[in-house]
């Protein structure tokens, strides 16, 4: 911890956005490019990313070995090679950490054997992994590029180095029924993963699959079909010994993604790449040259998109600054979203305790062991809770 | 005093859009009434709506000096009126007021309803009526096909009719030439006793009540002791002037001049449109032509959505009533929506323009229930009453028949949409009369129907039937006798009062299940199933259910997604807060409209 005089240190969480895909998922709004429509080179790509990771370090801020590093996208794995060069340069330039996270998400058609194998050398720990689903339908429906058996392949490639294993899964899609869900989920348990994410389909405009839906190729996706296979999902999960510790989130014990849940329990954290985004306290910020106001807290900036400038060592940032109220209310909201809750001080320095007390009536929220936390019947209902939350007392 | 034989008095009249305020904008500014630089368009529509919905409804009047081709200068007094039917009584006081009009007609358009009626207001009230074909400039235009139009359909000879273009100013000066030579000049006699129409009034934050009136007979200056024939209102004359168009105070008003009184008066409902002035002593007993009360036609409940904001609308209402003393109000309070107030309004332009302007000028959040018409009921104990609202309406059993006012309707539209129209008719409960060829291009139809179907959604309806080439226009023709049901909904097996309507017993049921099924999708999912009923009397005929909700959760919530997570929060709750909580159900607004949608 730094106390007054010292120069502020940077975060110990980096995340590190990888703008390539080889094609975009039918569903996907983030920010991609494919390789041809890359501007620059991957390895320039890779250096440049490694060069906005560091230029942090010559904003007057000192450098602390990472705790987590996060490497995501886009699809990282599209990187190939490059991929094990990027976390092994940011090893060597800002350092990891005594038993650091390094997770990189990976697309079952791009990782193999060869690639995991650098990977674990360059010192990956963890390896996400975007299935979505193990039935060929179901991802030819999303766009994905890959197929079922090439999704248990890059899984085994994985276990194989030993290292964590984390599998994306998606319900609610069209087409898709409780059976060949449940089925997804069940592959993904059989190929040793400890870390499952089950989030439903969400229609973003400007989607390819949103734009079939109002072509009528589509039915809607009905939420309570959703809710069912997260239900479904989380009674399997359970049986399996995963535990559910975020809304969308579940691990065997100890699995659980420490870069994630600093998100989520209010720690500082790096963006880098287009597009991405961070968060700092504001002595950290202001170290940094952001222009931050006075009753500011909490400074969130997000990288522009434009991969040109984007690229820069000094991007160009959009920023948004929380009072300090407003930053305990995001807490709450986040930490709300974990099995664990928030403690009643935080609730109480966010000055919604009468409100939690009056939602708890509606059966959505409880308190015990000074922690609040969604009851079992709210875990899917929190924006019932999070707008209340939000908008304060 | 101007020697009346050098004065004009005329009206613009014309169908919407067809131009009418542009083109008296460019005869301000040819008579240099009003510089260039203070030239704001449309300078006689000047409430914000006005403007921007391209309607004039507040009539005005402006005095410009035109000097004429045969070197003379006269003082033409334009009275700018209202163009929509809501406003009839309006149109027929300002036509009082001139002797003459120019009839605006569109030249690409041609002869729409409101062409037909308001050229059959101004020769009932014996004006000279000269005919303009505008916006000439138009790619469109087809001045020789309108001006047959006005000729076949109208009964107008328009050989001479002044073709103009109040864009580029063609023709501008030659229709003031024609107001000169073919609008007579008024005749009075200046040494009766005073005897003047009030054409319009508007209230004055400093100075009162300010009537728009026309000399009769007389003469009228400051100072003078005045009195209005129907309110017997006695009152001093504080200030006479003209509008050029602010107020420029004169000595006095003559013979055939138009100005304005300023009476000091605060209250504005003692000075009535149509009401004659004249001396408060040795005046003339006999009033003007033509007076009548006004009475609002429709009506609808008025909520605050903040329940908090009730005497904030209160005082809102009471201030727009000072400018617009057709508007009434009430109290009204209904168990779902707490109190507000029940609203009554010479048509639904009217609403609509009054809940804009509350929601706009007094920064309101407001919810309107359903419009509603005034009902007759008579009893079978021998006793009748008027009700406006759903809510009033008696023990059926306690009643022997209802009476509503029905509405003669007039629509011109192409040959073609013939079939559609009838077919619209008919599901309105609509009676055909009978119909005739205007010109080839345009069918006059006639039909006899309950004003309370004409606000279900009929006029919207009839312009997408004819993608927009109908037009419309309807008078009162009187109450007549129909088999009235009351329908309520309920919500949770709650009734909604503000949710229950009066509709023909033969529709009820398909009006009910309509209705129901379209509550279903505007009625979000709340944390608990909602049943949704229709019911007659207490049997229920239709039911849907909002199912519960299940999920309602951001899955996705890592760095790059917070602030758009919480943006969606703050978008869920502004959502919320718009819609009225109704015993614990989140009821969105266009709920309470739902019923003027259910024959989609």
């Amino acid at each position: 911890m730094s106390s007054p005089g010292d120069i502020p240190t940077l975060p110990e969480h980096l995340y590190v956005h990888v703008p390539l895909c080889r094609t975009k998922c039918a569903y996907c709004d983030f920010f991609s490019l494919s390789r041809s429509d890359l501007p620059l080179s991957v390895d320039a790509l890779t250096s440049a990313l490694v060069n906005q990771a560091c230029a942090w370090g010559e904003r007057g801020l000192s450098m602390r070995p990472l705790q987590t590093l996060y490497v995501g996208g886009g699809t990282p794995s599209m990187l190939g090679a490059a991929l094990a060069g990027l976390v092994d340069a940011i090893g060597t330039h800002i350092g990891f950490a005594t038993g650091a996270e390094i997770t990189v998400e990976a697309n079952p058609d791009s990782i193999d054997d060869q690639l995991v194998s650098l990977l674990a050398e360059a010192g990956v720990t963890r390896v996400s992994l975007g299935v979505q689903s193990f039935h060929d339908d179901v991802l030819h429906t999303l766009g994905r590029a890959h197929d079922a058996t090439r999704a248990i392949a890059a899984a085994r490639s994985v276990r194989a180095w030993n290292l964590d294993l984390s599998v994306d899964l998606m319900c609610g899609i069209p087409g898709q029924s409780m059976g060949s869900w449940l089925a997804s989920v069940e592959y993904a348990i059989a190929t040793g993963a400890g870390h499952v994410s089950v989030y439903p389909l969400s229609l973003e405009s400007g989607t390819p699959l949103a734009a079939e839906m109002l072509l009528g190729r589509f039915a809607e996706p009905d939420p309570d079909v959703a809710a069912d296979m997260m239900i479904a999902a989380n009674e399997v999960l359970a049986r399996e010994g995963f535990e559910r510790y975020e809304v969308a989130n579940y691990a065997k014990p100890g699995a659980q993604s420490r870069h994630n849940t600093a998100y989520w329990t209010g720690h500082e954290y790096l963006g880098v790449g287009p597009g991405a985004h961070g968060m700092l306290t504001t002595a950290t910020a202001r170290a940094a040259g952001f222009i931050v106001p006075e009753d500011a807290a909490r400074v969130r900036y997000a990288i522009a998109c434009d991969l040109q400038t984007g690229l820069q060592p000094a991007p160009r940032a959009d920023i948004e600054t929380l009072t300090a109220g407003e930053a305990a209310r995001e807490d709450v909201m986040l930490g709300l979203r974990l099995t664990t809750g928030v403690d009643v001080a935080l609730v109480e320095r966010a000055g919604v305790a009468g409100l939690l007390g009056r939602l708890a009536g509606t059966g959505l929220v409880e308190r015990s062991d000074d922690r609040w936390r969604l009851t079992e019947g709210g875990w899917l209902l929190g924006n019932e809770v999070f707008g209340d939350v939000w908008a304060g007392e | 005093m101007t020697d009346p034989t050098l004065i004009r008095n005329f009206s613009i009249i014309a169908h919407i859009d067809h131009g009418k305020s542009t083109l008296a904008d460019r005869m301000l500014e040819l008579t240099n009434t009003i510089a260039d630089r203070d030239m704001m368009e449309q300078v006689l529509d000047s409430m914000d709506i006005e403007r921007e919905r391209g309607i004039t409804i507040k009539a005005q009047a402006v005095r410009v000096y035109f000097e004429a081709s045969d070197g003379q200068t006269y003082q033409l007094n334009l009275i700018d009126t209202p163009g929509h039917v809501d406003f009839t009584y309006e149109v027929s006081r300002s036509l009082a007021a001139c002797e003459g009009v120019l009839l605006v007609v569109d030249a690409s358009q041609g002869v729409e309803a409101q062409t037909v009626a308001n050229a059959q207001l101004a020769m009932n009230a014996h004006l000279e009526i000269v005919p303009l074909i505008n916006k000439i400039d138009l790619p469109a235009a087809d001045p020789e096909r309108v001006r047959h139009e006005i000729e076949e359909g109208l009964a107008i000879p328009a050989d001479e009719a002044v073709l103009t273009s109040g864009k580029t100013g063609i023709g501008v000066r030659e229709a003031l030439e024609a107001v000169v030579k073919h609008v007579p000049h008024p005749v009075g006699d200046p040494d009766a006793p005073l005897k003047a129409l009030i054409f319009d009034s508007y209230f004055d934050a400093y100075r009162g009540v300010v009537a728009l009136v026309r000399i009769v007979d007389g003469h009228v200056r400051k100072g003078m002791k005045v009195r209005m024939l129907a309110t017997q209102t006695v009152t001093d004359v504080e200030e006479v002037g003209v509008r050029r168009p602010a107020n420029l105070p004169v000595d006095e008003l003559g013979v055939g001049e138009v100005g304005y009184l300023i009476t000091g008066l605060k209250d504005p409902s003692l000075v009535k449109v149509g009401d004659t002035v004249t001396l408060a002593r040795n005046g003339t007993e006999d009033p003007l032509p033509g007076y009548r009360e006004v009475k609002p036609m429709v009506y609808t409940g008025l909520f605050p959505i903040d329940g908090d904001q009730y005497p904030e609308l209160r005082d809102a209402l009471d201030k727009l009533q000072l400018n617009d003393p057709a508007l009434i109000y009430d109290p009204e309070s209904s168990h779902a929506l707490g109190f507000g107030f029940r609203v009554g309004f010479l048509g639904l332009l009217h609403m609509e323009v009054v809940k804009e302007r509350l929601e706009r000028e007094f920064d309101l959040d407001l919810l309107a229930t359903a419009p509603s018409v005034e009902y007759h009921i008579f009893r079978t104990n021998g006793t009748s009453e008027y009700i406006h609202s759903p809510q009033d309406m008696p023990d059926p059993g306690t009643i022997d028949h209802i009476e509503e006012p029905y509405l003669k309707v007039t629509v011109l539209v192409p040959p073609e949409y013939v079939g559609p129209v009838m077919e619209l008719a008919e599901g309105h409960r609509a009676s055909f009369k009978d119909m005739q060829y205007l010109s080839k291009t345009t069918v006059e139809m006639h039909y006899e129907m309950p004003l309370s179907e004409l606000i279900m959604d009929y006029f919207d309806q009839l312009k997408s039937r004819t993608k927009g080439y109908a037009s419309m226009d309807y008078e009162y023709i009187g109450y007549r006798t129909s088999e009235l049901v009351k329908l309520d909904v309920l919500l949770a097996t709650k009734i909604v009062d503000a949710l229950s309507f009066i509709v023909h017993k033969d529709k009820a049921y398909a009006r009910g299940k309509v209705l129901t099924e379209k509550l279903r999708e505007i009625i979000p999912r709340q944390m608990f199933e909602v049943p949704i009923q229709a019911a007659i009397g207490g049997r229920i005929i239709a039911r849907e259910t909002v199912k519960a909700k299940r999920k309602d959760v951001l899955a996705k919530c890592y760095g790059g997604d917070i602030t758009r997570k919480r943006k969606l929060l703050e978008k869920q709750k502004k959502g919320k807060k718009r819609m009225k909580n109704v015993g614990n159900i989140e009821v969105p607004q266009e709920a309470f409209m739902a019923i003027l949608k259910v024959d989609e």
